[in-house]
């Protein structure tokens, strides 16, 4: 269709101004017919209708228009308004053309094309380079490359820890790394607070309250530790891509660590001389994961050539052994070769002494008695025993809401009785509904109901822990409230009531939310 | 709805003819309906019929009615039509304008501004089409401001009129039609952007958090050099940042200095000749200041010192060009010799 512009007319302007329109939008028009006045930096000129046809204003009177921009069209019968993308330049009159604020270099649009990544993937502002574009598949790589390493396994009934897929975080400086694999003996031997400082200006994502015990070293190109974690003394540990820890975890002395990628949920807690690698900590599964909560008793004994998934709370306690391949002759000869992984789900418990073996997996909620072999996976809930290890009975009995509520009633009656064989002034409240004690001139009390409505009054001068059985809809507006069936925590805890609830947690009671670790106080 | 240079420099005259009634523009043509030959004062003629006047074509005149209207006590904004004839002021610039506030122990001021479009690329020739700013830089008393479509000219143009002081204030004639370019949020397009809080700030566009090389530039040069900025981005990946000067006299290096301190590499990109170019003097600070800092030689993009050709062809190959400043800028991040 026959458009409407300004030609060049003279050398001094960029641009002329469209004073007005002699012919109203909508209305026909005839050839050579005037149909605006423009006006430039020499001369008013008007500007002729190239055709016959109906009008169509594309800009108003008043605007700027670049020479051969577009202002307007005439339209022939049946023709009908350009869209907005074709008629782009009448409307961006006084518009500057729009700046990309995201522009990848000619090299990153190369590889962004090949892998056929959109650019937005990568930021949002400024220049996209080759370098940027490596450095974003190289973190897509490791974010798939512990999953590509668990192919194949089934994750169900595992909780795994966040850090398993967080591939971007506590990258350190390559050459620092390469210099502690060379010689960490000085770094190691420097105190907790430096060798912090220095992981973090190499680039660790270390959190504030960690601690790295004398004489400890970790080594691995992504080091990342959440808060108030705790490393014991002569530890060692080498990962060839990564090693996480997360919050108030807390690992004793002499850990020995090796594996491609380790990854620790909060709250872990493990104890003195465990050793964690062996053979094979190099090979591409050498991926290590263990859920919050878990425990590792002394001197546990793990080898991760394949893949070791341990989920949430679980215990693996003293002296357990878990391998992931074994050692022996040739598979032509007849000889078993195996290399499995080894995968332990939320909550189930091993027993002291045991040894699990490649490509076995213990279920849910699964327990395994002390010293037991296992050589074939035990169904989740269930209790095996012996070597080899068999299914003998169920993990957990069914219990009954009166025998729930006796269970309770006898743990805080032992709350009392401990805390007085401690040297307390213990006085149990005539209801039984809990117990006061006093110290240095104040007062405390434990107030146990079964429902919140059963909370006797409880005294206001006193720092309280209810505790119920059940879980409540409105908890007291003061002090720390423990429901017990829930495994929940709220309110206020103050060292009275982190106190009792590290009793409960001892006993198997770990309350959400966490993580949590005790510092010591009454128990 | 964007502004163009031509419409922020015209509401900055509108707003100062409305704030201080000693204002007065004068210049050739300046009056509707021509507005001057840019269009810069179109309408104001119209809307302030007393302070908007044309005069006779003598430069010398204008100079010379100008410093006495300053002197006593108005507040004339000057337009030459075109910054090659200012020469044909120059002897009262230099001799009285300049110096009469010293001259006359502080008992006079000159607040006089000369607003004067220079520079080439238009086929004009070689006496419409001249950068002369090194003509005014270093001479006391005189405060040269050359903006780019990257300061907010509005602003730039208000503070040199509200100056007591008299100031050239040089306008390339390619920005009057381009868009004011302002950053927000620190970011211009894909550039991180930075701009100091003095009254003539200068204007930091750089490519990356870390780069290899400080280019700085004003007035038109500017469009050149944030072009040049995207070339060597996407082109080579060679990362710079480009510092856009507001004002050439006096000048203040702070911001190139902590540029040049963290690329270690300079170059200037001017308009004007190569030969006694501000480019030189700035060159000359720089290594006095943060010579340790440079890994190589400072290099210089200016025009060959030639008259600037009427044909389009041959005024390119005078005018320093894009490329001029991406090869000035690779060969300074390699920190090789020439």
């Amino acid at each position: 269709m026959p458009r409407l512009y300004v030609e060049r007319d003279d050398a001094n302007s960029e641009s002329a101004t469209l004073v007005a329109w002699l012919v109203p939008d909508g209305q026909t028009v005839a050839p050579h017919q005037p149909v605006a006045v423009v006006e430039t930096s020499k001369a008013t000129v008007d500007l002729l209708a190239p055709a016959s046809g109906v009008l169509r204003h594309g800009v108003q009177e008043g605007a700027e228009i670049d020479f051969g921009a577009t202002l307007g069209w005439v339209l022939a019968p049946g023709e009908s308004l350009p869209t907005a993308k074709e008629a782009g330049r009448a409307t961006a009159d006084d518009a500057p053309a729009p700046v990309e604020d995201l522009q990848p270099t000619r090299a990153a649009a190369r590889l962004l094309e090949q892998a056929g990544i959109d650019p937005a993937a990568i930021g949002s502002h400024g220049f996209i380079t080759e370098r940027d574009v490596r450095a974003y598949l190289d973190r897509q790589r490791a974010r798939t490359a512990p999953l590509r390493a668990l192919e194949g396994i089934d994750l169900e009934g595992l909780s795994l820890p966040d850090g398993l897929t967080d591939a971007d975080r506590g990258r350190l400086d390559p050459s620092f790394v390469s210099r502690l694999r060379a010689d960490g003996e000085g770094f190691r031997h420097l105190p907790s607070e430096e060798k912090i400082a220095a992981y973090r200006e190499q680039g660790a994502a270390i959190a504030d309250g960690v601690q790295l015990g004398p004489g400890s070293l970790l080594i691995a190109p992504r080091l990342i530790i959440g808060r108030n974690s705790r490393i014991g003394p002569e530890t060692f540990a080498d990962c060839a891509e990564q090693l996480a820890i997360g919050s108030l975890s807390h690992f004793g002395p002499r850990l020995e660590l090796r594996a491609r990628r380790a990854v620790f949920g909060d709250n872990i807690h493990a104890g003195r001389g465990i050793t964690i690698g062996g053979g094979g900590h190099r090979d591409p599964w050498a991926v290590f994961v263990a859920g919050d909560l878990t425990f590792f008793g002394d001197e546990v004994f793990i080898n991760v050539c394949r893949p070791v998934l341990i989920g949430r709370e679980v215990f693996l306690t003293m002296r357990s052994i878990v391998v992931t391949h074994n050692i022996g002759h040739s598979p032509l000869e007849g000889f078993e070769n195996r290399f499995a992984p080894v995968v332990v789900e939320d909550r189930a418990q091993v027993g002291m002494g045991c040894t699990l073996y490649a490509g076995v997996r213990l279920g849910r909620e699964a327990i395994v008695g002390s010293n037991s072999y296992v050589l074939t996976s035990v169904p989740a809930g269930k209790l095996a025993l012996g070597v080899p290890a068999r299914v003998v009975t169920e993990a957990r009995r069914t219990i009954s809401p009166a025998r729930q509520r006796e269970v309770a009633r006898t743990l805080v009656a032992e709350l009392a009785e401990w805390l007085e064989a401690r040297g307390e002034r213990v006085e149990r409240r005539a209801d039984g509904a809990g117990f006061r004690v006093e110290r240095e001139g104040a007062a405390y009390e434990v107030l146990y109901a079964e429902t919140r409505d059963g909370l006797p009054q409880a005294d206001p001068a006193s720092e309280k822990v209810f505790v119920l059985l059940e879980g409540c809809e409105d908890p007291p507006p003061e002090g720390l409230l423990l429901e017990l069936i829930p495994r929940r925590a709220r309110g206020e805890a103050t060292t009275f009531g982190h106190s009792v609830r590290e009793y409960f947690r001892k006993r198997g009671i770990r309350f959400e939310p966490g993580p949590w670790r005790y510092t010591g106080g009454w128990i | 709805m964007s502004t163009r240079c031509a419409a922020a420099l015209n509401a900055a005259l509108a707003e100062a003819l409305e704030r201080w009634d000693e204002t007065l523009l004068l210049g050739e043509d300046l009056a509707d309906p021509y507005g001057g030959a840019f269009r810069i004062t179109r309408g104001l003629s119209t809307r302030f019929p007393d302070r908007v006047l044309s005069s006779p074509i003598s430069e010398a005149a204008l100079f010379g009615v100008s410093a006495g209207l300053a002197l006593r006590g108005r507040r004339p904004v000057l337009e030459i039509m075109f910054g090659d004839f200012i020469t044909l002021g120059l002897d009262q610039v230099i001799n009285h304008i300049a110096k009469f506030r010293e001259m006359y122990d502080e008992q006079v001021r000159v607040p006089l501004v000369v607003r004067t479009p220079m520079g080439g690329r238009r086929g004009y020739g070689p006496t419409h089409s001249q950068c002369l700013e090194k003509l005014l830089v270093g001479i006391p008393g005189l405060t040269v401001v050359a903006g780019s479509e990257y300061h907010d000219l509005h602003r730039l143009l208000l503070a040199a009129i509200a100056s007591d002081d008299p100031v050239f204030f040089i306008e390339n004639k390619l920005l009057y039609s381009r868009f004011q370019q302002r950053g927000r949020d620190g970011r211009l397009g894909p550039f991180l952007w930075e701009e100091g809080d003095s009254t003539y700030p200068t204007v930091q566009l750089r490519a990356a958090d870390r780069c290899s090389v400080s280019v700085v530039t004003w007035g038109g040069m500017a469009h050149l050099a944030r072009q040049a900025a995207e070339q060597l981005a996407i082109e080579h990946e060679t990362m710079i940042e480009v510092l856009i000067l507001s004002r050439l006299a006096p000048v203040d290096l702070t911001p190139l200095l902590a540029s040049v301190r963290r690329t270690g590499a300079l170059v200037v990109a001017e308009e004007g000749t190569l030969t006694g170019g501000v480019g030189a003097e700035i060159v000359a600070r720089v290594q006095h200041e943060a010579f340790s800092s440079l890994r190589g030689p400072a290099r210089r993009v200016a025009a060959r010192d030639a008259v600037i050709p009427a044909a389009r062809h041959l005024e390119d190959a005078v005018l320093p060009q894009v490329e001029d400043i991406t090869d000035a800028c690779l060969a300074a991040a390699a920190g090789t010799e020439h």
